[in-house]
């Protein structure tokens, strides 16, 4: 199975080189979508590898998200795996996210921060969850850790994948897909490492309530 | 009193509006004026659903029957209308800019038929 790796990326020039080289260790090709950085995140991935596919305005992860998808179906993906560009995920986990896919036992693999031991700050966890509320109501399906940027989706849900949000809501969308299409699911525990900059790089409270009410919104006129 | 789901909903709703417009004030990106104007009309939307009794003390105070309010609330309505479609307007052309730099962004990269060949 040809597997291929999208990362969103939007100014990350001094972390996005590391994260490709650290998932080329574990997947055949890395996309990384940038998005409208105005820094060289585009350069740097290059440099470490990957395929770039350049947004020449910042359009936010969803956005980025889906055109990473559409990349990798024109490059024969079987399987894709997401993650963020920031050093939050360990691409050490993928083995273990690929794990159900290669078993044939589920269609998408959602990472659980959540389901380890990690530092987590209450903040994050208390978003999390009120994302996680969120997520349930809106699309009627549970899910541990539905706001993480971490998945893989598997044949089936690579071919039928079709994200419309621009922005962080993406990952409820992704979620509501998964029920609409009735996709196998499974949840992988993995690590997180926060650090001061992903921290700062986070939602706030004003985006988070932005986000929820566009979800709510598109729920509605869906 | 007895409460119906919209008096409880409402202002609830009100509530979440006003927070939002008020961090929008707090980064800069409304003033404090628009601020001091929303709060204002959320707070009225909330106390009008919360005491349905205040559109006929309103009513009363200004000199218009009771037939006028359903002016007042066609009006809201009207507002309320116009506001749904503006967002909906805006998320559309916000879709459809994000459709054209996803296209540009797959066509600036030369992708042909070919797996890539970077691993």
């Amino acid at each position: 199975m040809r597997t291929i790796a999208v990362i969103p990326a939007y100014n990350e020039e001094g972390r996005v080189a590391q994260v490709v080289r650290d998932v080329l260790k574990f997947v055949d090709s890395v996309i990384v979508v940038d998005d409208g950085s105005t820094d060289k995140t585009a350069d740097a991935a290059t440099k470490a590898g990957a395929i770039v596919v350049h947004h020449v305005e910042n359009c936010g992860a969803g956005a980025a998200t889906m055109t990473g998808i559409e990349a990798a179906r024109r490059f024969g993906a079987d399987v894709l795996v997401t993650l963020d560009a920031d050093e939050q995920h360990s691409p050490d986990d993928i083995p273990a996210l690929l794990a159900p896919i290669e078993k044939d036992e589920a269609d998408i693999v959602f990472a659980n921060r959540f389901g380890q031991r990690n530092r987590i700050p209450f903040i994050r966890r208390l978003f999390n969850g009120i994302g996680n509320i969120i997520t349930f109501g809106v699309t009627g399906k549970w899910v541990a850790d539905s706001q993480c940027g971490f998945k893989v989706f598997g044949p089936k849900a690579l071919k039928q994948i079709d994200l419309k949000m621009s922005g962080f809501e993406f990952c409820t969308e992704i979620v509501r897909e998964s029920a609409q299409h009735k996709w196998r699911t499974a949840q992988v525990p993995t690590k997180v490492i926060y650090s001061e900059y992903t921290l700062a790089k986070g939602q706030s409270f004003a985006n988070g309530v932005k986000t929820a009410l566009k979800i709510l919104l598109r729920s509605f006129i869906r | 009193m007895e409460i119906s789901l919209y008096q409880l909903l409402t202002p609830l709703v009100a509530i979440v509006a006003i927070l939002y417009a008020w961090s929008l004030v707090f980064r800069h990106k409304k003033t404090l004026w628009e601020g001091i104007l929303w709060t204002i009309f959320w707070g009225l939307v909330a106390a009008i659903a919360l005491f349905p009794s205040v559109m006929t003390y309103i009513s009363s105070l200004m000199g218009i029957k009771n037939r006028e309010n359903a002016v007042f609330i066609t009006f809201f309505g009207v507002i309320f209308f116009i506001v749904f479609y503006l967002v909906m307007r805006l998320e559309e052309l916000e879709q459809k800019q994000t459709k054209i730099v996803r296209k540009m962004a797959l066509k600036n990269s030369n992708l042909g038929e070919e797996a890539p060949e970077n691993n």
